[in-house]
């Protein structure tokens, strides 16, 4: 959509936004730099390369690379790239800056506290320690701050999130017959699973983890703080996920040169994701005692559910691409992929983002069946299989997008395009090296989340190849992976200190060759399928949940409340009940 | 040449998954190629996608991939 008589730089529309926007760019770069350094030191690690630490200490390097990563990198973006999103399709600004600028006060001050935290893992002079990774449930044990810097930085997401209910309920008040935006709708969506997913995980850090760490209760409910942890853990990942699907949806298509293919298809994958992301994080847990196998089952079933709306993006992403390359002078039955525009970075990034996503599904759907995944639980095979979907299809899209998003924000052309396809292309190789190692190495039964898989008297047996040689390859790709940071961090730098130009494109988005106007309007009730999500949550957890309570406590064996508590609020449920058919008769 | 020089590079990126899961699928059907002969099967994929890329098109036809970025 290019926006008529307003139309000029993003800066230019909304200057009060795109300084908010630059800010949490700007946070979120800091710490996929961090971020990044972390992960070259610790495949340096693993293979016994370079030990800068103890071994004991590795949850530490482990734990900021996975947190710096793939919370605060990731949601500080992604926060970026919805409010540029609703703003620019609403055309207006956000409600109160204030309040805006408060959120992202939460965000960066929980990250601060969380990230200084797991930093003190690492020297024992500072009583500060949070090595217990990303996944951060019992029994490993964190410092409290650790958990109150998640907690806050979560709920600054989630004000985000209002913020951009607040400008589409004002926008509504204007706009009363009018169909949702598509990047607001998808904005909003997003928010929706978000918030409902990440609920679990809330209750587990006030509830559980902050009082346990502080030594106000003495244990916790190991089974219950990680089944509250993998409520969200698996929605995370759309969370990261749905802003990179709508920069294929709503972008893509325009630097391709084209429109996108159908809008009301993506509508349906969003709602889609909506209502399936969450009722399926038991898949996490096919190995956990003490979860029963029928509910797995159900999970499951979710869970394969979930590559539809991935499959129907493919579909919808690649015929945009094709409409784009078609106008611009593409024929044949695949000649036209050369007409596609592969020197622009932010394109060919894109594009490769969604060719390893590809590869990445593939590996999900081993993962997803529960009994395939027994081969390959908590080995690299998974490590593989994330450093695909998060590391180069979220990731990946991001840094191309920055390479469009940066001149909009600041006004500036980037420093060197060439440097930046340059840039992509690494990536995208180093995490083919890097991630095909780490699946090869997971089939052979190499383990993750250890610092010295080295055992004596015993040799891994790769299919093909060596564990040598698969070592080799994952610090090559770890390598090339890093120097495509820097190469990324150099780019940014050297752009926001160039100067001004006249010669930008406005801000807009792709326009559509099957637009709003053909999407059932039962797609824009957020209420419906919101409910609908809310629902299948009940039904997915209600009585694991149940089960897990009922049978140690919401504290553990021998914590309190004992099960008596159940046995007492069960008691008198049913008593009220027996006295209310009494009274009826 | 027939491609640009930003959709030779992007195609070379592409080559080395398929390189590289090459080397595992022949695994599987009883060939083991050594890092030194996977390296030399890159080589040669490079260099034919180079050559075809350089080659001039003796039908003449008339290039229907003019617009580049």
């Amino acid at each position: 959509m290019s926006l008529g008589a307003n139309s000029g730089t993003y800066l230019d529309q909304f200057p009060d936004e795109a300084k908010l926007i630059r800010a949490t760019f700007y946070s979120s770069f800091a710490a996929l730099f961090v971020g990044a350094l972390m992960g070259l030191l610790q495949v340096l690690h693993r293979v016994d390369i370079l030990r800068l630490i103890p071994s004991e200490d590795y949850y530490s390097y482990l734990t900021l690379h996975a947190v710096l990563l793939v919370l605060t990198f990731t949601i500080f973006f992604l926060v970026g790239v919805f409010t540029w999103g609703v703003t620019t399709s609403l055309d207006r600004g956000l409600e109160d800056l204030r309040y805006t600028w408060a959120w992202y006060g939460l965000m960066a001050g929980g990250s601060l506290l969380a990230g200084i935290t797991i930093i003190g893992g690492f020297f024992d002079a500072i009583p500060l320690s949070a090595a217990v990774l990303y996944t951060f449930y019992a029994p490993l044990q964190a410092h409290p701050l650790f958990y109150v810097g998640l907690a806050l930085f979560i709920v600054g997401s989630w004000f985000a999130g209002i913020d951009w209910f607040r400008s589409w309920w004002a926008w509504k008040r204007e706009n009363p017959d009018e169909r949702i935006p598509l990047p607001t709708f998808m904005a909003l969506t997003t928010t929706l699973f978000w918030i409902i997913s990440s609920l679990g995980v809330a209750i587990s850090v006030v509830v559980f983890m902050i009082p346990w760490s502080l030594g106000l209760i003495d244990q916790v409910n190991a089974l219950l703080t990680r089944t509250l942890f993998w409520f969200f853990g698996h929605a995370v990942v759309y969370f990261w996920l749905m802003p990179a699907y709508m920069l294929w949806y709503v972008m893509l298509p325009k630097i391709s040169g084209g429109k996108l293919f159908s809008d009301p298809l993506a509508r349906v994958v969003f709602v889609l994701f909506l209502i399936l992301s969450t009722p399926t994080g038991i898949h996490h847990q096919y190995l956990d005692p003490g979860i029963a196998e029928g509910f797995k089952f159900i999970v499951m079933v979710n869970t394969m559910f979930l590559l539809l709306p991935s499959l129907l993006t493919a579909f919808t992403v690649v015929a945009s691409m094709e409409h784009g390359a078609r106008q611009r002078g593409g024929t044949g039955y695949f000649g036209w992929l050369r007409a596609l525009p592969w020197r622009n970075p932010v394109f060919t990034g894109m594009a490769l983002a969604g060719l390893m996503f590809a590869a990445a599904g593939f590996s999900g759907m081993i993962n997803a069946g529960m009994n395939i995944n027994y081969l390959v639980h908590n080995t690299w095979w998974v490590v593989g299989h994330f450093h695909l979907t998060v590391g180069t299809a979220v990731a990946l899209t991001f840094m191309a997008t920055t390479y469009w998003f940066l001149p909009q924000l600041t006004g500036k052309k980037i420093w060197n395009k060439s440097l930046g396809l340059a840039q992509v292309l690494l990536w995208f190789i180093g995490m083919t090296f890097m991630s095909n190692a780490m699946h090869r190495a997971g089939l052979a039964g190499i383990p993750r989340r250890t610092a010295e898989p080295q055992y004596s008297g015993f040799d891994f047996q790769p299919a093909a190849g060596s564990v040598a040689e698969l070592n080799m390859q994952v610090v090559i790709g770890g390598t090339l992976l890093f120097i495509s940071t820097l190469l990324f961090m150099l780019i940014v730098v050297m752009t926001v200190r160039g100067s001004k130009v006249d010669t930008l494109p406005a801000n807009g988005y792709a326009e559509t060759l099957s637009g709003p106007e053909d999407a059932p309007l039962v797609l824009d009730n957020l209420r419906l399928w919101a409910g609908i999500a809310i629902a299948l949550v009940v039904l997915a957890y209600a009585l694991p949940l149940a089960s897990i309570i009922g049978r140690h406590g919401l504290f553990g064996p021998g914590g309190s409340p004992s099960p008596q508590f159940i046995d007492t609020v069960v008691f008198t449920g049913q008593a009220i009940f027996d006295s209310l058919v009494g009274v009826i008769r | 040449m027939r491609i640009s020089w930003g959709g030779f590079l992007v195609v070379v990126a592409v080559m080395v998954p398929i390189v590289i899961e090459l080397r595992t699928v022949f695994v599987h059907l009883g060939v083991e190629m050594s890092i030194a002969q996977t390296g030399l099967l890159a080589a040669v994929m490079i260099g034919a996608l180079l050559a075809w890329a350089v080659a001039p098109d003796i039908r003449g036809r008339k290039r229907s991939n003019e617009k580049s970025e």
